[in-house]
This record gives structure tokens, C-alpha cells and sequence, in this order.
């Protein structure tokens, strides 16, 4: 039995002479934490556009838990479990709390999608906010709620666009906590882009370097860290 | 709001109606209300259209002259009995205005107003060109059956009888527009308007939704041409003019448009009040201009926005200003 959630395969994303992505392949087991670094502009967000049918591949495959979703559109997508978060938080402003999050539970076709939106609500310590609406929130509760959007209906694959972006360094590692805890607890395998090197180290089963769109070097975060390459064009000679 | 307490709102909003139609005696003054409630469901169409899909129509005039051509033709040509006319048409304004959505609502912004102004243009003209289906520029006559929906014609169109037909459809309208808000459709407009690539993204597909909204607007604009019809018995190119959307879109903005009673005190003000300025009526719009810069600049969620606010003791947020 396929135990691969994602399996994307030679993905490349060209804008004319420019390649965001040339031949990156990555792949995710049933409740890995795989996270991707990389300067600014390696293709790190680019590879999640990719995968989630935000930007349209030149070339490549996108197979989720074995079926070939490379030609679907964003809601298909969704619909068989992909879900993201976005760089930018991404929520609905003028929205109650809980009106959007139950509405992104019912349309992933969750029965008791009131049910579901309390329970990712509590775990994002957001229940008690659920009649605010939600360009009231602050920025770290507006953060968690793009977070509970993407949780809901339970996502075979989550993908995380820096989703640490603006917190403190204490929310940062709540966050990264909580969010392995909550992971491995509902099953859900996580695809995570992160500046924040502690947290990417600290939670990643997997950790993929990226340098002008290619993959210089994946494995554990311990090779990883070690991996000369990946410390002279990353992480620097002091790290 | 909940529906028990809107449903309570609504039958003493049709008493507060009964009581308006009861102890006013001028029949002109009566006329002038009808037609003041007719422009307010005209601008709880338009004003739905702004609240749920965030887009701005200078073409709602369409259908607001459409609905009464097509019954005065029908009933020139009898087809049908007028009563499965105002049904089929109603429809039929639906359907249409959901296809034409299917293709405009995907075009953002300014680039949408002026889709719909222009499609609404080229119907003006048409009516006006067409002059055997439509008597040109000099307009239709609508020959309304003796007898409609059981009621004599003459007991119909008597000032009080209208008044409270048009009052009551008002209220009517904006029962059904509350309670379908409130629905899932209503949750999945309010999250497309929001963030439209986060909707995907939750699984919601975007374009149907936005023509739905679309085409309940054009039929609540529909209903508001079918009243205009019965009132005046009459239609011409100018129900279809642009300006007139843009008096009802003036109307949502002065009244407000996140709520249902923004557009309904919008059209209500303006129509009261250019009969107010008599013999200044000619300076309607520069005064209406002015009040539309004063509205936007101190209460840009409109008169009913910043009553509300007022009532609360709060201060305009940045949600106010969007």
C-alpha cells in the first residue's frame, strides 16, 4: 500500500526565461511534518502554489495519496484534502469567527460541521472569540484563524506558508508545539515553509533546502544541518 | 438578528403600513409614497448586490424597464393571463440575469460597472429604436386585465390599494432577502466578497454563487418595475436610462448599504425630499450630490450606519470605511 500523501514530481513553474521551479520533487509520508527553507526566492511558497493549483505547473505531477491531481483546479483540490495556509493571512474579514469556519467545514462535507468548527476552534484557543468578527482579531488570533480555516474537515495534506510570520518568538514555539501536538493527534501531514529555523528543526520529520528553485539537499534535520552545502548557501558558515 | 424577530419586525413594519395608508388622506401624498417604496425595493436590489457580491452596477435600470416591457407586451398580445405573465417574467429576468452574471461577475470592480452599464445602454437603445415592439421613444402603455389576482382593477389601482400593495411587497422582499443572508448561500456570498481565492480554497466555487446574487437582485429590481407598471401603467426607455441606476445606486449609498434598511430610508429620503424642494426640484441632484459627500465623508456606511453607530456610542471603525 502507497504510504505517500504527496508525491510531486519533477515540478517546474516558469515565467518566461525565469524558473521559480526547475525539477523539484518532494514527497510526504502519512504524518510527516516535512518542512522547506531556503533564501527568499528559492520557490519555497512557489512549491505550495504549485502544489495546491495556485500557479500552474510547466511541468510535473502532483499525486495525492496516489491520485493525480496536477490538473485540478484549487476547490477540487481541497475537496480531496489538500489544504493550505497562506503567507499573507488569509481569512474572511467582515465574517464572524465561527460563521466562517463552520462554512469551511460544511463545504468539506462534514456532518456535524458545527461540531467540527467548535472543536478546531478550541484547539486554536479561538472558541471564546467565535461571534467577533474577524478583522477585529489581532494579528497572532487572525494568524490561527486562517490556520483553523485550513484545519477543518480534517486535511489528509496541510501545507503552511510561514505561518510563524509576525509572532513572537514565545507564540512562535506555542504555535509550533500545538501544531505537532494537534498533527499527530488527528493524523494530518504537514508541508511547512518557515524562516523560523528553530521551529522548522524543532517539529520536522523531514527538512527539504531549497536554492533557486532546485533541491539542494533533503533528509533529517540533523544531516540536514550538517550538510556542508546547505550550510555555506544557507545557513551560514556560523550556523 | 434572529428570523422569529425579523418575522416580528416584519408584520409591524406591515401595521406601521396599514397605520400610513390609514390616517394619510391626500391622495397625492399617497401616490408619492408608493412610488418612494417602489424606488426602495428597486434599491434593496441594487443595495443586495453591493452587500453580497461587493460589486457596483450603473445597469440595473435594465431590469427595472425590462419587467415592464415585457408585461405590456405579453398583455398587448395576450399570450397569457397577467398573473402567470408576472410569474413567468420574474423568471425569465432570473435566468437571464444569471447567464449574463455567469459572464460579468468574474470581472472585478470598476471593469464590472461598466459591463453593466454598457449591456444596460444597449437595451435603452434598443428600446428606443424598436418601435413596433416598444412605441420608441414615446414609451408602451400597459393594458392591465379588468380584474388581477381576483381584485377589480379599480379597487387595485386606487391610491390606498397601491400603497399598501407596494408597502407590503417591501416588506415582503426584504423578509426573504434577511432570511436567505442568513442561509449557507448567504454565508458563502458574505465569504466569496470577502477574500474570493481564500473561498476556493475552502472548497467553495466562486462564479455561481456571485450570479445568484446577481440574478436575485435583478428579479428583486424586477418585482420594483412590475409595481412601477401597475402604478403608471406605463413604461418608456427612460425606466432603462443609466441615470436612473444611478439615482437608486445614489439612493443605497445615502440610505447605507449593509443593512436592509439603508437602501428602503435611501429611496425614501430622496423621494420625499426632491418633492420637498418644489420648485427647486430642477437642483435635485446637485443637493443630492452635496448630501452624498457629506454621507461618505462623516458616515460612509450611510444615514442607517451612522444612526446605528450613534445609538451605540461608537465611532466609525476601518470596517465602516471599506
Amino acid at each position: 500500500m502507497n504510504s505517500y500523501v504527496l508525491q510531486a514530481q519533477d515540478l517546474a513553474v516558469h515565467y518566461g526565461g525565469v524558473k521559480a521551479l526547475d525539477g523539484v520533487g518532494i514527497t510526504l509520508e502519512k504524518g510527516q511534518i516535512h518542512g522547506l527553507i531556503g533564501p527568499n526566492g528559492a520557490g519555497k511558497s512557489t512549491v505550495i502554489d504549485a502544489i495546491t493549483g495556485r500557479r500552474k505547473l510547466t511541468r510535473g505531477t502532483v499525486l495525492l495519496d496516489g491520485e493525480d491531481v496536477s490538473h485540478m483546479g484549487a476547490v477540487e483540490r481541497r475537496m480531496r484534502g489538500l489544504s493550505r495556509s497562506f503567507q499573507r493571512t488569509s481569512i474572511f474579514g467582515g465574517m464572524a469567527v465561527r460563521r466562517q469556519v463552520e462554512l469551511a467545514s460544511y463545504k468539506m462535507g462534514v456532518a456535524d460541521s458545527a461540531g467540527d468548527a467548535g472543536a478546531v476552534l478550541k484547539e486554536l484557543d479561538l472558541d471564546r472569540l467565535g461571534q467577533t468578527i474577524a478583522e477585529d482579531l489581532g494579528y497572532g488570533e487572525q494568524r490561527r484563524l486562517d490556520l483553523a480555516l485550513a484545519l477543518v474537515g480534517r486535511p489528509k495534506l496541510l501545507m503552511l506558508d510561514e505561518p510563524m510570520a509576525g509572532l513572537s518568538v514565545q507564540e512562535s514555539q506555542d504555535l509550533a508545539r500545538h501544531l505537532k501536538a494537534l498533527t499527530a493527534r488527528w493524523e494530518v501531514s504537514v508541508l511547512l515553509v518557515e524562516h523560523d529555523m528553530d521551529v522548522v528543526f524543532g517539529i520536522s520529520d523531514v527538512v527539504t533546502v531549497f536554492e533557486l528553485g532546485r533541491v539542494i539537499a533533503s533528509g533529517e534535520p540533523a544531516s540536514v544541518r550538517a550538510n556542508p552545502r546547505v550550510r555555506e548557501a544557507y545557513l551560514g558558515s556560523a550556523a | 438578528m434572529s428570523l422569529v424577530r425579523t418575522g416580528a419586525l416584519s408584520l409591524l413594519a406591515l401595521g406601521g403600513g396599514a397605520a400610513i395608508m390609514q390616517w394619510t388622506t391626500s391622495s397625492s401624498l399617497l401616490g408619492m409614497l408608493t412610488q418612494a417604496v417602489i424606488y426602495a425595493i428597486f434599491a434593496l436590489g441594487v443595495g443586495v448586490l453591493l452587500k453580497q457580491n461587493g460589486l457596483v452596477s450603473f445597469g440595473h435600470a435594465l431590469y427595472f424597464g425590462a419587467a415592464g416591457y415585457g408585461m405590456g407586451i405579453i398583455l398587448a398580445l395576450d399570450w397569457m393571463p397577467a398573473e402567470l405573465a408576472i410569474l413567468l417574467i420574474l423568471l425569465a429576468i432570473g435566468v437571464l440575469a444569471f447567464l449574463i452574471g455567469l459572464v460579468i461577475v468574474r470581472v472585478p470592480g470598476i471593469a464590472f460597472g461598466m459591463l453593466t452599464l454598457a449591456i444596460g445602454q444597449m437595451v435603452y437603445l434598443l428600446a428606443t429604436r424598436a418601435r413596433g415592439l416598444t412605441g420608441g421613444a414615446d414609451g408602451l402603455s400597459i393594458h392591465w386585465p379588468a380584474t388581477l389576482f381576483g381584485f377589480p382593477q379599480a379597487m387595485l389601482l386606487k391610491p390606498a390599494t397601491l400603497f399598501m400593495i407596494a408597502w407590503s411587497v417591501m416588506v415582503l422582499v426584504t423578509f426573504v432577502l434577511l432570511w436567505l443572508l442568513r442561509t449557507r448561500f448567504g454565508a458563502i456570498t458574505e465569504a466569496i466578497r470577502d477574500n474570493e481565492e481564500r473561498a476556493r480554497f475552502i472548497g467553495i466555487t466562486t462564479t455561481l454563487p456571485r450570479a445568484a446574487v446577481y440574478a436575485l437582485s435583478a428579479m428583486v429590481t424586477g418585482v420594483a418595475c412590475l409595481l412601477s407598471a401597475l402604478n403608471t401603467g406605463f413604461v418608456s426607455p427612460e425606466n432603462l436610462h443609466w441615470s436612473v441606476s444611478a439615482i437608486t445606486l445614489l439612493m443605497v449609498v445615502i440610505g447605507g448599504f449593509k443593512t436592509a434598511l439603508g437602501p428602503i430610508v435611501g429611496a425614501i429620503i430622496y423621494v420625499l425630499f426632491k418633492d420637498f424642494l418644489g420648485a427647486y426640484a430642477t437642483h435635485s441632484m446637485a443637493i443630492f450630490g452635496a448630501a452624498l459627500i457629506v454621507v461618505i465623508v462623516f458616515s460612509p456606511d450611510g444615514i442607517v450606519g451612522g444612526v446605528q453607530r450613534l445609538l451605540k456610542g461608537e465611532r466609525p471603525t476601518k470596517r465602516t470605511l471599506q
